[in-house]
């Protein structure tokens, strides 16, 4: 088991160290391969009628001289060993994680990341609690009442949010109950659930809901799947035939084997959304790490892009991680594999 | 390009402005509203109420300003920043040598001394100012104000490669040592060629010409001063000294800021501010929409953007009788335009270019920016009215477009049948996007086939449209651009959209299509003649050599629908700014 | 969200609804589903639904024609020059069926017509890129196993490792880039750069999914049997594993065509779609987000995507149900 958990976290390193090569290759090599210089590369950061020399020193100043590996390689011991940043008056330590400065705010990423990252967790597990109750119970009822009137408005209403666009019910919602209705809040603001717990919920209801909505439909679409596969089985038979009452049939035996793919399901939905709900967070106006990939890459912030990147793709490959480990716990089999 | 408005003035020698600050001085301040016991919304609502007289006025303290952004906000750092929402805003916690006078309309355009005793003093055939500076002003940690501070203020903002964002005057104007670099490289090298401090009241600006106008240089953010001890470069944006009337409480960047009074501020140091709020609240990236719906609910002051509304909530400002009679929509010193660029073929020919403007739909630009209120009027020239030296050129109709005239001048130019290019503009902004849209069909008619093409604003005129060597490879023949004057003359606006020896191979011009060698030399003799009303003519003279050629097809002279939250007194849509002066609002 | 719904891999856990191939044989397969799916009267709703918008969007230019405007014609008379919205709040008549655009007065009924071209030819084909890749890649990896397997899987978590739109939007903004040094321009490089992306990105979800059922064929006792009568690879691989793949590859086809249907809408939404003045939906609403007091102008296009992607979901559940007598509704 401990050679397995070993295993699997060097792969997910390893995973991480790929993407952000990738990445890195993306912006900046692909652009020199493209024909742009370093010169290029800093044109974009500087003010208005800056001079050739100007373009030349910040070229410089921001290390686009370098080979390409070299400036990877800086960007790597920045998250090792932290760096130094050059603030023009003097040398400001970026200590370890240092993903480096804004080429344009020259603020360190890591602290925007960590500033950011309050308002995607309250998004993302807010959602969440609203669409795995609500689409697991859903999907439970339909099962059992299969071919009833709920079941059969159930599943359109699920179809139905699986098939809508997040910005468009998003900003349809908004329109209705912020702007027109005036009951929830019309976006853009986020108290911290420390502040002012009721200001926080107020303020994230409506993302929530909107997120939810898109999720709970597909969470309530599989868990009625799972539960007709799960009850069709012949220990569920085998548990009736005993005499056991319904409900533990339905609870202790159905639920627990239909839920099983939900779990691990639920795990990677949830780490990809911690990345970020770009669209989510760009219709209310949430200042999250979705909202801020988006500006990184219309600014085209690189140290931000980089940052932002390997966030999101940590996430992804924790949550990866945590259920391949739940499940090495759960079947023996996996370690083997 | 950033500078989001612009400063204007209308005919103002430095004599004459000299002449007006000295019954500018007490700022009209004297009339007061009768019965100031609801002081908030003493007086009646009208539309464009703050145009050309201050609104409500009070002398009453108290109370929060409540401001709010959506756009992007490039610094705090008066040396570091170039756009117009904080050359405005920063007056309330840093004082400049020279400022305008805050008030409505062309009042506002008047240069007042700030933290120097009187505009300045020049001699050497003006290549030399001098300035006095005002007695017992205190940065807000209690030191003394000195001559030294504001050196060092306009020397660090000189270092473009750190503190990137601000203008290059003082670059390009200053008599500088060949070895100076910059205050954090070469700090020992002695500037006193450039900038003197005789003693800790006198500073003495020295230039590399003659320049009549130096008084406006004195008035950029970049002279408010900065304590040598608290500068680390760009990290001084976090936390700016304050000289003027507040200082920064909290700074989060892209977050909010929040300003509180600074005791060190002495009122009778200072004869301009009224310091009327206990607290200024800043908040940075507000959705758009909300800040317009908040703003017309009162729960907001002012956008400090001063852009106006957005297309969503026009309809609704302009319909409602009540929310109209808030609003006010002034002209902005700006002309949003589409550069013709010469460099690519058929353009190169001068009947090409009218045959594009001929072609195009006037009202169709109009409508793309917004309409006749929030766009702006239709423009007929490079540079808008407000800015001295403007005549009223007739060369094209504005209608919806004249095919006849664009056929007989593609005839002219060889192409009888049209001819295809393409057309760059901001792909993140939908009304160039309109622009470009209108253009294409319009010109279609005329038998012209344009081709869009959208590219990011960040790398717009960096790695694209202003860059010639990529104008060149993909024949981009049109492109939408914008210029807001930096302040209120013809070099203001004109000198970096229209002088063809600012435009660099490397990328990075705003002047994308004005390359003749007729303009250059009158904008020589514009920088050398030191009479105001010759030199407006020569500028006057600039934008029309540039229409007859047709290298810009201008759209409109910008106008925004500003909304006026409630419960604000002293509301003043200053003329230099064009957008509401911040530095004497109220709310109590 | 529906058919990537199951990124893990169905070596860990079989695909929820699990795809008992081998007890579908041969022949029968085309017969059974179909008679199935005939009795499926809602999925026979969608699939009516997804043949009228293909018709739709090949017959769009006559359609206009015959009851709009061309696309990309302004009507400015329609228009208040003061509010720049509609005349009339929508301007919606006999002459514009669907209102018109505010700003420029554009026929939203022809826009919406023409969208369906855009996102239907780069929802397909980025589609068919996405189970060609992730066909050949999960058959190569789940039927070699060993290194193979082992260096594909990894590709696999690599690609779901990034943020996907993140990702397509940084990567549409490179690549426009090299335009100049490209044979394709204007709206066919961006068409083709499009399905590129979408495409390229999505396959590892197709790919898990195949690599789990050859896994699972390939230990099957008739493709033993095969074994045993002295098959070789490439026949067992050929006759006895590709023909069993048919069903899911389908069914997994035609629930990723919706999700791509919405993943273009967004693209276009943050701005990188299909350059103007073409019409596609995610366009039409990210400009209609800022007249959200004009709301005819974002139903109509939000309504599109609906019913499209409606539409398949519906077609392929069916299908699922169809070629999988297990998951019976």
């Amino acid at each position: 088991m401990v050679t397995y958990i070993i295993r699997r976290i060097i792969g997910a390193v390893l995973m991480l160290a790929v993407v952000s090569m990738v990445t890195f290759a993306i912006f900046f090599v692909v652009p020199r391969a493209a024909g742009a210089t370093a010169d290029d590369f800093a044109a974009r950061y500087v003010g208005k009628s800056a001079t050739e020399e100007t373009v030349g020193n910040l070229a410089d100043r921001l290390g686009f001289n370098d080979p390409v590996v070299v400036q990877y390689g800086r960007w790597v011991k920045g998250i090792v060993a932290g760096a130094e940043y050059d603030t023009g008056a003097g040398v400001e330590n970026c200590p370890a994680p240092c993903f480096g400065y804004s080429f344009i705010s020259h603020q360190p990423v890591w602290n925007d990341l960590l500033d950011r990252l309050p308002v995607t967790v309250s998004l993302a597990s807010g959602a969440a609690v609203i669409w795995v109750l609500a689409g697991v119970a859903t999907g439970v009822l339909s099962a059992l009442r299969k071919g009833s009137v709920f079941d059969r408005a159930a599943m359109g209403i699920a179809l139905a949010g699986v098939s809508l666009p997040v910005f468009f019910t998003g900003i349809v919602s908004l329109v209705i109950f912020s702007y027109g209705m005036g009951i929830t809040a019309p976006g853009g603001s986020f108290t911290p659930i420390t502040e002012n717990p009721a200001e926080w919920a107020y303020n994230m209801i409506l993302p929530w809901i909107t997120l939810a909505f898109l999720y709970a439909a597909g969470y309530a679409r599989l868990t009625r799947a799972g539960m007709l596969e799960t009850m069709g089985e012949d220990y569920i038979r085998t548990a009736r035939a005993k005499g056991l009452p319904e409900r533990t049939v339905i609870t202790k035996h159905g639920l627990r084997a239909a839920l099983t793919p939900i779990v691990t399901i639920f795990g990677l939905d949830f780490g990809l959304l911690l990345g970020g709900a770009v669209l989510t967070e760009s219709t209310f106006s949430l200042n999250g790490v979705g909202k801020f990939a988006i500006t990184a890459i219309l600014k085209n912030d690189l140290p931000q892009i980089m940052g932002v990147t390997m966030l999101t793709a940590f996430f992804v490959v924790a949550a990866n991680l945590i259920v391949d480990l739940l499940y090495a716990v759960v079947d023996p089999r996996v370690r083997l594999a | 390009m950033t500078k989001k408005s612009a400063a204007a003035v209308v005919a103002a020698t430095a004599a004459l402005a000299l002449g007006l600050t000295a019954c500018g001085g007490g700022d009209g301040g004297t009339k007061k509203t009768e019965g100031g016991n609801s002081g908030a919304s003493a007086a009646k609502d009208v539309a464009n109420g703050a145009l050309e007289a201050v609104f409500n006025p009070s002398d009453k303290k108290g109370g929060t300003l409540k401001m709010a952004v959506s756009e992007d906000w490039d610094s705090v750092d008066p040396g570091d920043t170039y756009y117009a929402m904080s050359w405005n805003l920063l007056r309330i916690y840093g004082r400049p040598l020279v400022t305008f006078n805050p008030g409505a309309g062309a009042k506002g355009r008047e240069l007042v001394p700030d933290l120097a005793e009187s505009l300045g003093t020049p001699s050497d055939g003006g290549k030399t100012w001098t300035y006095k500076l005002r007695a017992g002003v205190k940065f807000e940690d209690g030191a003394a104000i000195t001559s030294k501070d504001v050196k060092y203020a306009v020397l660090r903002s000189m270092d473009k490669t750190t503190l990137v964002n601000g203008p290059t005057y003082f670059n390009d104007w200053l008599d500088l040592p060949k070895d100076f670099k910059s205050v954090y490289k070469t700090p020992d090298v002695n500037t006193d060629q450039a900038i003197e401090t005789p003693d800790d009241q006198t500073i003495v600006f020295h230039l590399n010409r003659p320049y009549g106008g130096f008084d406006y240089f004195a008035a950029l953010p970049g002279t408010v001063p900065v304590p040598k001890a608290k500068d680390d470069g760009v990290k001084y944006r976090d936390h700016v000294v304050a000289s003027g009337p507040y200082k920064f409480e909290k700074v989060e960047a892209g977050k909010q800021y929040t300003l509180v009074r600074n005791e060190n501020w002495d009122p009778a140091t200072d004869p301009i501010r009224k310091a009327l709020p206990d607290r200024y609240e800043i908040s940075l990236g507000v959705n758009a929409d909300d800040l317009d719906n908040r703003l017309i609910a009162g729960d907001l002051h002012v956008d400090v953007a001063g852009s106006g509304v957005q297309p969503a909530a026009l309809s609704r400002v302009l319909s409602d009788p009540a929310i109209k009679a808030r609003t006010d929509n002034p002209t902005q010193a700006r002309t949003w335009y589409t550069s013709i660029i010469g460099d690519v073929p058929p353009l190169d020919n001068i009947d090409c270019r009218k045959a594009v403007i001929y072609a195009a739909d006037r009202v169709g630009l109009q409508n793309a920016y917004g309409g006749e209120f929030a766009g702006g009027d239709i423009a007929s020239s490079l540079m808008p009215p407000s800015i001295g030296g403007w005549k009223k050129l007739d060369l094209y109709p504005t209608g919806t477009g004249d095919v006849e005239k664009a056929k007989a001048a593609l005839a002219a130019c060889g192409h009888p049948d049209g001819f295809e290019t393409n057309m760059a503009y901001r792909a993140d902004r939908p009304k160039e996007k309109a622009t470009a849209e209108s253009l294409q069909q319009a010109l279609a008619k005329a038998g012209i086939k344009l081709t869009l093409k959208g590219y990011p604003t960040s790398d717009y005129f960096a790695l694209y449209a202003g860059k010639p060597d990529f104008v060149k490879k993909n024949s981009i023949g049109l492109a939408t651009n914008g210029w807001g004057a930096d302040w209120n003359d013809g070099f203001g606006f004109m000198s970096q959209i229209t002088d063809s020896r600012t435009i660099r191979a490397s990328g990075g011009n705003y002047n994308l299509s004005v390359k003749n060698p007729e303009i250059d030399a009158l904008i020589d003799k514009a920088y050398v003649e030191t009479d105001t009303a010759k030199r407006d003519a020569l500028w006057g003279e600039v934008d029309q050599k540039v229409m007859e050629n047709a290298y810009v097809l201008p759209s409109v002279y910008a106008k925004s629908v500003m909304v006026r939250g409630t419960g604000m007194t002293n509301v003043a849509v200053s003329g230099a700014w064009d957008m509401y002066d911040y530095l004497n609002l109220g709310v109590a | 969200m529906t058919a990537p719904l199951d990124p893990t891999a169905p070596a860990v856990v079989a695909a929820p609804s699990g795809l008992p191939a081998g007890t579908i044989q041969g022949r029968s397969l085309g017969q059974i589903a179909w008679m199935r799916l005939k009795r499926d009267k809602v999925a026979m709703g969608g699939a009516v639904v997804v043949v009228l918008l293909i018709l739709i969007a090949i017959f769009a230019p006559v359609l206009v024609g015959w009851f709009g405007h061309p696309p990309n014609e302004f009507h400015q008379e329609m228009i208040d020059p003061s509010t720049m919205t509609p005349k009339g709040g929508t301007g919606i008549s006999g002459d514009f069926l669907f209102g018109v655009e505010p700003l420029n007065g554009r026929d939203i009924f022809s826009r919406v017509l023409y969208g369906a071209r855009i996102s239907l030819l780069i929802a397909f084909f980025a589609t068919l890129l996405s189970v060609v890749i992730g066909t050949v890649m999960g058959v190569v990896a789940g039927f070699f196993g060993g290194w193979v397997d082992t260096l594909i899987s990894r590709a696999m978590d690599a690609f779901l490792a990034f943020p996907l739109l993140v990702f397509s939007l940084a990567l549409i903004g490179v690549l426009a880039q090299f335009e100049t040094s490209l044979a394709v321009k204007g709206d066919t490089l961006r068409i083709l750069l499009l399905i590129f992306v979408i495409g390229f990105f999505n396959w590892p979800y197709i790919g898990r999914i195949i690599r789990g059922q050859t896994l699972s064929l390939r230990e099957r006792e008739f493709v033993d049997a095969a074994r045993s009568l002295g098959a070789r690879g490439p026949y067992i691989l050929f006759r006895e594993i590709l023909p069993n793949l048919i069903a899911p590859v389908l069914i997994y086809a035609t629930l990723l065509i919706p999700t791509n249907v919405l993943f273009e809408a967004a693209l276009s939404f943050l701005g990188v779609g299909i350059p103007a003045p073409t019409a596609t939906w995610g366009g039409m609403l990210s400009d209609a987000v800022k007249y959200y007091t004009v709301p005819h102008f974002m139903f109509f296009p939000g309504m599109a995507i609906f019913i499209t992607v409606l539409a398949f979901n519906l077609f392929g559940d069916g299908l699922r149900d169809a070629l999988d007598p297990k998951s019976s509704r």
